[in-house]
């Protein structure tokens, strides 16, 4: 039995458990380039920076926003996605293959493309807001609408994912209900409402929480995608704490970045959690 | 087929391959026509832009290659710590096994790119740096949850007569594994094989930390290191092939496996 | 003596589901395990198996202590209810693999399962897969496997019970004929008590988890021990009279007899088996069931009786038998 699971839990364990309390340690220390690289105890000192870091902050509000706006349509979207290829048509096995592409392609691979079809002024979208007599978009320069360029990119890529969940969720609603519903007079949206939205909750649940999670550690998108600019404006918390280990040389400051992003991931999905206690509180007494 | 469905199905169509479309039609424009795309231009069309790709130092196929490597080792590593496991898991009291299938869940959902610090910390101090075969551990490592909660539930379908006959055959647990077991969850290995290689594949931030070494770089960091040069200048058609380039496999692939891409996610969806 | 139980016990949490068994089996003997769902039969296959530990008691397979032997060191041949086959082999192969993994020869092993799928009449499907197979070739299959494990007993987890009854009586003298051929001790678990009757030598009537009574068919029939073993034994099932609170009269339905001075009794419903015939009587001391010779026609009025030795009595209270 031991034989069994123990290389598992030992790469568990070293890949799971053994940074975090590293992270833990690390941050207590200070690790830079003024300290030669190696650990010095510093009480906190570290700790202290991060809570008056402005762009540690900045960057936190960033990666929320990017995750929740990101999330949320891709949700929707993904309802939609599934909806579609929950029905039987000819030809849906292939346009279900051709759907998952996105997912299963390189984040930076198209990182790159999409730095092209929003790039001013030969891309694609400005190529067609001139034709309509549009200003020129500027999509990826200016510091209040770039974020959102990087969330068209990353719903693109996420969205099958999101779409193969709830897919799954709706192919275990049985068809009778539907037909029951309908016999009794019911609407495609009552039949929505009333059937796939409450059986599907656990898996969209499932998919937010999973899709919440990763878009939070977003990395690879921003920065390829807009290297954290223009402006610093789409940089995530995740490209933070690399920059700051990889270009600033501080490892005592990056740790403390990536404990601090853990705490934050936490308490999101504590208050997430809390949240859906809440929401199905009164569902239930609907439902009753 | 409705009509309404069938516009449906065009924008999904649209949506999914356009951005990859126009990377396509890019990397056969000629660097006039990106610049001017709307004027009319004699010379439009070109294969200078994968000329150029494929004839970068390191070549182009090197990444592929790396990454096919990176891939393989991963996706076996994984299998062989991940199977025994899975097992393992199912033969587990309750008691035991429920909060392991708990903490495997978070484990799965955790972003493992907060990771990359303490990991590249660990290459450094083991000499794993620059070297592919090793890269295959982390990843074999962070594949370690979705990897056993899937095999874990295909184990736990079959039936339990089949081991019994099999023990009192005179199998012992590896001969049971290996002539009975194993075999008989080969579609839930097939898939989790596939998610794992395609994970493997993708991975960047580790890859990027952990290789510096331009002719072992995977394709994604090497795609990066390509986009590295500054935003305004524009050699956006040898990106644009590059870009079509690194997706071919992965497009082939997808194609080739998608039942069982489907298949692993929803079923882990569905127990999960 | 192939087979020696002592004292065997197994627990499930707090409660017992199996204790104080004891048994033996003799080579080129069927013995019979009978009883309710529930009742501890499954599970003492299971422990003579050795896929489950005993908690107490001791197992003796041929002279030998196997109780703490590992169940794929004891040579058992089972067949189980579901039969077990390994779907993703043929059935050459299901057969094939256990021999192999006890390192046979290749030249051997082919003579071995060739020799057994013909001794089955399998040779046409030794290229099938178990799904293609029904339910009568799938239980040849499973037997098949027992039969090359050259076992020091054999094991049998209600073989018939998912094939229909025409096949059942069919498989029976067939079934019987072939593991007894090697002269080991067989033991067969049911729930069908003429099944148990047809192939067993000696039955054992489990209840609860004990062993309640052992012994030929006829014995059982002829002298329960208990209450519950003769309403166990025997179809239809025995008339029970309750002359007064601290005992129970039982007598057959083939034992009542239509008698002058009987009890008065009104026919409710009437049953036609072919060679006989199954009379529902309402009588002043309850419903009873009479089996009667198909020709007899029922009479104006009826009463009915029986002979004394006809009789048995048993306790209100515990179900034990007064002798």
């Amino acid at each position: 039995m031991i034989l069994l699971l123990g290389p598992a839990g030992l790469l568990l364990l070293v890949v799971f458990a053994a940074p975090l309390l590293h992270y833990a340690w690390l941050s207590y220390h200070a690790d830079s380039v003024v300290t030669g690289l190696e650990p010095v105890l510093n009480h906190g000192a570290n700790w202290i920076r991060l809570l008056q870091d402005q762009r540690f902050w900045q960057d936190a509000t960033q990666t929320l926003r990017f995750a929740l706006v990101s999330v949320g349509v891709e949700l929707l979207l993904a309802l939609a996605i599934a909806l579609l290829l929950d029905q039987r048509w000819r030809g849906r096995g292939a346009v279900r293959a051709i759907a998952l592409i996105p997912w299963a392609l390189p984040t930076t691979v198209m990182a790159l493309g999409w730095r092209w079809i929003f790039n001013t002024p030969y891309g694609p979208l400005d190529q067609l807001a001139h034709a309509l007599g549009w200003p020129s978009l500027n999509l990826l320069a200016s510091p209040a609408i770039t974020w959102i360029a990087t969330v068209v990119g990353d719903v693109w890529k996420t969205t099958p994912f999101a779409a193969l969940i709830l897919l799954a969720g709706l192919q275990t609603i049985p068809g009778d209900l539907y037909e029951a519903l309908r016999l009794e007079g019911g609407s495609s949206w009552v039949c929505f409402r009333r059937i796939t939205l409450p059986l599907l909750r656990p898996y969209l649940a499932l998919a937010l929480l999973f899709r919440l999670a990763q878009a939070f550690g977003v990395f690879d998108l921003i920065q390829v995608m807009t290297g954290g600019g223009p402006a610093s404006s789409t940089e995530s918390l995740a490209l933070y704490a690399y920059l700051n280990a990889m270009r600033f040389l501080d490892f005592g400051y990056s740790a403390t970045v990536v404990s601090g992003s853990f705490l934050l991931l936490l308490g999101l999905c504590l208050g997430g959690w809390l949240l859906s206690l809440g929401l199905s509180r009164p569902q239930r007494q609907q439902e009753v | 087929m409705p009509h309404q469905r069938r516009l449906w199905i065009v924008l999904l169509l649209a949506w999914s391959l356009g951005p990859l479309l126009w990377q396509l039609y890019t990397s056969f424009c000629s660097d006039q026509a990106l610049v001017a795309p709307l004027a009319a231009t004699p010379e439009r069309w070109t294969l200078a832009h994968y000329r150029a790709v494929l004839n970068s130092q390191p070549p182009f196929w090197r990444y592929l290659l790396n990454s096919l490597f990176v891939g393989t080792s991963s996706t076996l590593l994984t299998l062989v710590i991940a199977l025994p496991a899975a097992y393992a898991l199912t033969r587990l009291k309750p008691w035991i096994a429920r909060p392991a299938r708990l903490l495997l869940l978070a484990a799965a959902l955790f972003p493992y790119v907060l990771l990359f610090l303490a990991l590249l910390e660990v290459a450094r101090s083991l000499h794993l740096g620059n070297n592919l075969l090793a890269l295959s551990i982390p990843y074999a490592a962070l594949s370690q949850p979705l990897a056993i909660l899937l095999l874990t539930a295909a184990f736990r379908d079959l039936p339990l007569d089949l081991e019994d006959a099999a023990r009192l055959e005179g199998m012992r647990l590896w001969q049971r594994l290996r002539w009975v077991l194993i075999p008989l969850i080969a579609p839930a290995t097939t898939s989790t094989a596939i998610l794992v290689f395609l994970f493997s594949w993708n991975e960047y931030p580790i890859a990027l930390t952990w290789i510096s070494d331009a002719s072992l770089l995977t394709l994604p960091v090497a795609m990066a290191r390509i986009a590295g040069s500054s935003i305004y200048s524009v050699p956006y058609g040898a990106y644009a092939a590059a870009t079509v380039l690194g997706s071919i496999p992965l497009v082939l692939l997808v194609l080739v496996f998608q039942k069982s891409i489907v298949s692993g996610l929803t079923s882990g969806a569905v127990k999960g | 003596m192939s087979l020696r139980l002592s004292n065997i016990g197994r627990r499930a949490g707090q409660q017992w589901i199996l204790r104080h068994l004891e048994l033996t089996v003799s080579d080129g003997e069927c013995l019979a395990l009978v009883g309710p769902s529930g009742c501890g039969k499954s599970t003492t296959l299971r422990l003579i198996a050795g896929l489950d530990p005993a908690d107490e008691g001791s197992i003796e397979l041929g002279e030998r202590d196997v109780t703490r032997l590992p169940a794929v060191q004891r040579r058992i041949g089972m067949v189980f209810q579901s039969y077990a086959l390994f779907p993703h082999l043929s059935v050459a192969d299901n057969l094939d693999l256990g021999l192999k993994i006890r390192g046979i020869a290749i030249q051997e092993r082919r003579r071995r399962v060739n020799d057994v799928l013909e001794r089955m009449r399998l040779q046409e499907r030794a290229a099938h897969k178990p799904a293609q197979l029904s339910g009568g070739q799938r239980q040849r299959v499973a037997l098949a496997r027992a039969l090359l494990r050259d076992p020091l007993i054999y094991l049998m987890d209600e073989p018939m019970s998912n094939l229909d009854a025409q096949l059942r009586e069919d498989l029976r003298p067939e079934l019987r004929q072939l593991v007894l051929r090697d002269q080991k001790p067989v033991l067969y678990v049911t729930h069908d008590q003429h099944e148990a009757m047809a192939m067993a030598d000696r039955i054992a009537v489990l209840h609860q988890g004990r062993l309640e009574q052992i012994g030929t068919p006829s014995e059982l029939y002829r002298d329960p021990v208990s209450l519950f073993v003769a309403t166990f034994i025997g179809r239809p099932q025995i008339n029970l009279l309750h002359t007064d609170s601290s005992s129970v009269l039982g007598v057959r339905p083939e034992a009542l007899q239509l008698q002058a001075d009987g009890l008065p009794c009104r026919l409710t419903h009437l049953e036609w088996l072919g060679a006989s015939q199954l009379w529902y009587l309402d009588s002043p001391q309850g419903t009873l069931r009479m089996v009667l010779a198909a020709d007899r026609r029922v009479p104006e009025t009826i009463r009915v009786g029986w002979r004394p030795q006809d009789e048995l009595r048993f306790d209100a209270v515990s179900g034990r038998r007064h002798r």
